[in-house]
């Protein structure tokens, strides 16, 4: 029997032992039934309920009158927790005359102790023993105290949120700590209080919730909207998965916001983020930077604010930083203990997020070496005060900068203007300037676009309706769970397009920007990101195409403003020079072998038309401009189209 | 309805009647409500409620009916409470079902409590504060209202009886000095009592967002729709009062047992349940939001006043001229300033606002006095000096204290409306904290985007505000603004005090009143822009573009509006016509004009 027995545990495995050993040494009937073991103080388990099957959790203000005494799932984030105190749940007493033991089970958060011994034998005798409280042989259970506060999104505007009073026992104790998002489960209950104490006037009861399952979910589910966990309908994903849809999810970016389709577009590239790759334990990040730089008052903070609304996780700070922990993180001195604590800054707090950068120019010194480690290899090292860590801060930054000079100033180069180093701006995919041109046809729709809004404070009627912004928190959510590859056949494509891009800007001697392997590594990310944007498996090329437009036309918008005054440069004139390039006389020399040129029969070259779309669509040209070109061209008689309309010979 | 008695008196007596009147069913409470709210909607009778603005605490009779003009500082958790109970009369031995509704206390302190047929219901707890800032003027005034209608004898004749009988003398003192009355109150000794020890002992803090502030919090609790309330609005409430001692879980009280208890509780139990004569309960009967607090307001304003509106609007804007030195371009748009708004928002972006920076200003003395004659005009206001110590050392963004679980006011902590006056001239050379950094990104936000973003610690929550900022400083303020304007002075003043001190006489009480009406009838007024105005300001704006391409932007446009609105509302016209388009755009025009103007002459001093 003994060594079938479990080895003990813990000093009261060793009490119950022992006196159960004495008690089978004794005769074990004679025992009053009082003085039996309770059950409580054998029991080797604890039952804890679980809401069955899938059940809604509740918001911490739906938890009312009427779920008293049910079983419910609240949603919220700890916000504070108690020490984890022991808790009486069984005494036990012995006799100092006749060494009875003696249990008393409770339940109430009060109890009156035993002092009299009413064993039989004491009884007898009446020799009035006294009992002691065994600390040893009593049961004591693990009891913490939390409380939950709803999450913010749960709380109607101008609310406060609500909070919840959680009772944690045993194996629930500990799961928490302050700042976890958790979805608890337990029975909501008043306490019992005696009757007519001091404020509380038997009117009045307070409630708490017993813990019977507590998880902790992760930041991103809790922050997020209520059903952002949930699958998009079917219904919702037609209403996305139309013809436009890419088109239709970025206008829905700040719509209140005229214009700028193609920095929404990248935007929303942003929030989805391209496809992290880290091929022997180099890591190559995934996330998109971009940095919106523009005049004073071209709405780049409202852009900014929106993306902080839209991004389930998200820091917005100012260059300057809100606090005095700036970008990166700090470490500072805990004023009561005095132990040195590791602080994040805005950087690490949106790991897996979106950081958003107003006034990026005004950076302090400290945090422009820092950023630098941030935007490529995506950590913070901090080596001060004896801590040596590396944080993660896998976010994606987007920065808004004023430029130098007040103005842009087209005069002077990127780095001037920005008043960053060259270093750090290579480090942002795409680079928009937000110039406030005046333009008759845009003005009278800006016009008509801001008197709208305040004749009737609200948005004036488009084509299409924006996206509601949880639906878009959901799709792309969504998206950003796929991870499409590059098939082996487009690495070619691209390794080309980069290669001529290299020259371009070589050629162009465009000094504003360059393009470095970064740059190729930017269209990479662009691209996947429009694949997952897809939900699809595989970059395609026209996802390449569309993000080598995309670089295209934020370098564009750098330096459009001088093409403008020097010449302005007709998409006539880009089909041409393209042509031009392809048939190789640009070069002159190596005939036949550039591109998709060829010589035919007649000796004339001729050039693929869908090479020429191809080519002028990246460098950002719309496709009924080229068509425009080319029959322009044919009409003067500079080129001949093919009835097919697929071969263009040059005469 | 039958006559259930004085319902002014003995409000809960009213309740009890009905309850029994229909049993135990859920019904009563919808005609408890009823017949209150049909009472209060008889001519006048609402004015007949003693109002805790302005009657001091001691002189209610509790459990009467009261109002409270007040605005909603802090959300508590829910309380649950037993919404029907059972006693057993010990002399009958009948069983009987009792309300526990609008009442803290159970009624009968011997009855043996039985808990078969109880039934807990639960009810929410509003801290409400007197509306920060109120000027004086608004209490003066809804004081004398208050005398105006009031028969002193539906007061406390009772109440007195039941007090001590030293405070008589006093009380006749208080219904003297209720001119000053506000301040009065608090300094006065409170009557020797419960509560005087107590008080002394534990001085509790009100969570008043503005420093200086008095007056009596108010714990409200509400029965239905809690949900329509939010933190900040301004409310006014109708409901019984309860002072009962017992609730309050610190009176002072001499047995030892108790004291220790109270040194148990917890500061979050200190602050849900303060002592109950400082911080009185109010059971919701009746509620109405209050879009304005201007007391001299008709509650039906008639047509015919529009036309005094313009006559109105020459007159301030000479008055305001006075106080802007003669310049009157900056008495223009300070009068704007007082009428705008934020009437919509779309998204982030509120529209209305009109945050003026009046920069020139060479000395704090001139924004004070500025201030003393603006908050004569403005129900709710308050000067915010930006000296180093008020920028690190104050709360502005409210904050969650979560081992007291309650918000914690700041500065900003405005109601809706309130005109915010920071003072810059007052800010000197030194080191922001960073508090400091985070006070000064709390103004900007409240400036941009009309938001506070209230701290509670694991995360910042976003309330909307709608506040009026002058910025007074004396170059461009660091501060963001929509509209600056330098201030031009066209009178050099020997005495600034003198100067203003005159103009401040000069008003006839009459005048005062007519320009309080006017700047909160206008502020309310609905507008519109009607299409053909609509598509001449588009064209309007393509023209101005054309011709100046990099001066003029979309924010401009924005401006031009929100001023063209402001322009019509000031003269009491609720479209935009064309003239008015016009004289907007000439305003603006030498507006912007002034600060090249002001860097050039600069330039040449230098």
């Amino acid at each position: 029997m003994q060594e079938y027995a479990p080895p003990p545990k813990d000093p009261l495995d060793v009490f119950i032992e022992h006196r159960l050993l004495v008690e089978r040494r004794q005769d074990a009937g004679s025992r009053d039934p009082r003085n039996h073991y309770p059950p409580e103080l054998l029991r080797r388990f604890e039952v804890y309920l679980t809401q069955p099957g899938e059940v809604k959790s509740l918001a911490v203000r739906e938890v009312r009158a009427a779920q008293l005494g049910h079983l419910v799932t609240v949603r919220g984030i700890v916000t504070r927790t108690g020490d984890v105190q022991p808790v009486l749940s069984v005494a036990t007493y012995s006799c100092d005359r006749c060494g009875t033991d003696t249990f008393q089970l409770i339940t109430s958060p009060m109890f009156t102790p035993l002092s009299l011994c009413e064993a039989p034998a004491c009884r007898a005798e009446r020799s009035g023993g006294r009992l002691y409280l065994q600390c040893r042989g009593s049961r004591f259970q693990r009891f913490q105290e939390l409380r939950v506060q709803e999450h913010s999104d749960q709380v109607p505007v101008g609310g406060v949120p609500r909070m919840l009073l959680v009772h944690a026992r045993g194996e629930t104790t500990r799961c928490a700590a302050p700042g976890d998002h958790v979805c608890i489960t337990g029975i909501f209950l008043p306490i019992m209080h005696p009757p007519f104490t001091r404020g509380h006037q038997g009117l009045l009861a307070d409630t708490y919730l017993e813990a019977h399952c507590v998880t902790v979910t992760s930041k991103m589910e809790g922050q997020g909207d209520e059903r952002a966990g949930e699958e998009l309908t079917e219904e919702e994903l037609k209403l996305i998965a139309e013809e436009d849809f890419y088109e239709k999810l970025a206008a829905s970016i700040a719509p209140e916001i005229f214009g700028m389709d193609d920095v929404k577009k990248a935007l929303l590239l942003l929030l989805v983020g391209g496809v992290e790759r880290s091929p022997r334990g180099m890591k190559i990040r995934g996330n998109i930077n971009i940095c919106l730089m523009g005049d004073p008052g071209v709405a780049k903070s409202q852009l900014l604010v929106y993306i902080d609304r839209l991004s389930p996780r998200s820091q917005y700070t100012t260059g300057r930083g809100s606090s005095g922990v700036g970008l990166t993180a700090a470490v500072l001195r805990d004023p009561t203990t005095g132990s040195v604590l590791l602080e994040g800054g805005a950087l690490v707090l949106a790991d897996r997020g979106v950081c958003l950068i107003d006034e990026f120019d005004k950076m302090s010194e400290v945090d422009r070496t820092a950023i630098h480690e941030v935007m490529e290899q995506q950590t913070v090292s901090i080596a001060k005060a004896g801590i040596l860590a590396t944080l993660n801060a896998r976010c994606a930054i987007l920065a808004a900068a004023n430029p130098a000079f007040g103005r842009y100033n087209p005069s002077r180069s990127l780095e001037q203007n920005l008043h960053l180093p060259a270093a750090l701006l290579s480090r942002f995919d795409l680079i928009w300037l937000i110039q406030d041109r005046s333009d008759r046809d845009r003005d009278v729709r800006l016009a008509q676009h801001i008197t709208y809004v305040h004749q009737h404070g609200c948005q004036p009627p488009a084509q299409f309706k924006p996206l509601p912004m949880s639906l878009m928190r959901r799709y792309l959510a969504r998206s950003r769970t796929c991870q499409p590859s590059v098939p082996e056949a487009l690495g070619d494509y691209v390794t080309a397009a980069y290669v001529e891009m290299r020259k371009e800007a070589r050629g162009a001697g465009r000094d504003a920007t360059f393009h470095s392997a970064r740059s190729l590594l930017a269209v990479l990310r662009l691209s996947t990101a429009l694949a997952r944007l897809r939900l699809g498996t595989e970059v395609e090329r026209a996802d390449v195409n569309e993000a080598m437009r995309l670089v295209e036309m934020s370098k564009d918008s750098l330096v459009a403003d001088r093409l403008n005054k020097a010449r302005a440069q007709q998409p006539s004139d880009v089909v041409f020079a393209v042509v031009r390039e392809l048939a190789g006389v640009h070069e002159g020399m190596r005939l036949g072998t550039s591109g998709g040129s060829e010589w035919d029969g007649t000796g004339r070259k001729t050039v693929r038309i869908t090479e020429v779309r191809e080519r002028c669509s990246r460098r950002g040209l719309a496709s009924g401009d080229v068509e425009k070109a080319l029959e322009d061209y044919e009409d003067l008689g500079l080129w001949q189209v093919n009835q097919a309309r697929t071969l263009l010979s040059l005469l | 309805m039958a006559d259930f008695g004085d319902w002014l008196q003995r409000p809960l007596a009213v309740i009890d009647k009905i309850f029994e009147h229909n049993g135990s069913d859920s019904d009563w409470q919808q005609s408890a409500i009823q017949f209150f709210e049909d009472k209060l909607q008889e001519d006048d009778s609402m004015m007949q409620v003693p109002s805790l603005n302005d009657v001091p605490l001691h002189l209610l009779q509790p459990n009467c009916l009261v109002r409270f003009r007040c605005m909603v500082q802090d959300m508590f958790d829910p309380e649950f409470y037993a919404g029907v109970y059972e006693v057993l009369d010990p002399n009958t031995q009948e069983k009987v079902l009792k309300s526990g509704k609008y009442r803290d206390v159970v009624d009968c302190a011997q009855a043996n409590l039985q808990f078969e047929r109880n039934f807990t219901a639960d009810r929410q707890t509003l801290y409400c504060i007197p509306i920060p800032g109120e000027a004086a003027w608004v209490k003066e005034k809804f004081y004398q209202l208050e005398q105006g209608r009031t028969s002193p004898s539906t007061l406390h004749c009772e109440a007195r009886n039941k007090r001590s009988l030293d405070e008589d003398g006093s009380t006749q003192a208080a219904v003297d000095g209720r001119l000053g009355r506000n301040v009065k109150r608090h300094e006065q000794p409170r009557p020797a009592g419960i509560d005087a020890g107590s008080t002394a002992r534990l001085p509790l803090d009100l969570n008043f967002p503005l420093p200086e502030e008095k007056g009596p919090a108010c714990l409200v609790k509400v029965y239905d729709n809690w949900d329509t309330f939010k933190v900040n609005d301004v409310v006014e409430v109708f409901g019984i009062l309860s002072m009962d001692p017992a609730m309050s879980l610190l009176e002072d009280n001499s047995d030892e047992t108790e004291a220790r208890a109270a040194l148990q509780v917890s500061e979050e139990d200190r602050c849900h349940h303060p002592p109950a004569s400082l911080v009185p309960r109010l059971h919701l009967l009746f509620t109405q939001k209050l879009r304005h607090i201007n007391p001299l307001l008709p509650r039906n304003p008639h047509e015919d006043t529009m036309e005094d509106l313009r006559a109105a609007r020459a007159e301030l804007l000479g008055f305001l001229t006075h106080a802007t030195l003669g310049d009157e371009l900056a008495a223009e748009y300070l009068l704007f300033h007082l009428l705008s708004s934020v009437y919509a928002r779309r998204d982030v972006m509120p529209m209305g606002k009109f945050t003026l920076n009046l920069s020139g200003c060479a000395n704090s003395n001139y924004s004070q006095e500025l201030y003393a004659i603006l908050r004569q005009l403005v129900p709710t206001s308050f000067r915010l000096p930006m000296t180093l110590e008020v920028m690190n050392g104050q709360r502005f963004c409210p904050r969650k204290d979560y081992s007291a679980n309650r918000l914690l006011a700041g500065i900003l902590q405005l109601s809706s409306g309130s005109l915010l006056m920071i003072d810059e001239t007052e800010l000197q050379t030194g080191q922001l904290d960073v508090t400091g950094v985070q006070n000064i990104t709390a103004l900007g936000n409240a400036i941009t985007w009309q938001k506070v973003d209230y701290d509670f610690d694991f995360h910042q929550m976003e309330f909307p505000c709608n506040l009026n900022i002058v910025v007074t400083s004396e170059g461009k303020s660091l501060l963001p603004s929509d509209c600056q304007v330098r201030l031009k002075p066209q009178v050099v003043l020997a005495n600034f005090n003198e100067y203003f001190g005159a103009l401040r006489n000069s008003l006839s009480p009459a005048l005062l009143d007519k320009f309080r009406v006017y700047l909160t009838l206008t502020r309310m007024m609905e507008y519109n822009i009607d299409d053909v105005i609509s598509k001449a300001v588009e064209e309007d704006f393509v023209e101005m573009r054309r011709l100046e391409p990099d001066s003029i932007t979309a924010e401009n446009l924005h401006m031009l509006l929100t001023v063209a609105r402001l322009l019509s509302l000031s003269v009491g016209q609720s479209s935009l016509t064309m003239l008015r388009w016009q004289r907007t755009k000439e305003l603006e025009f030498s507006r912007r004009a002034r600060p090249c103007e002001d860097r050039a002459t600069g330039a040449r001093e230098l």
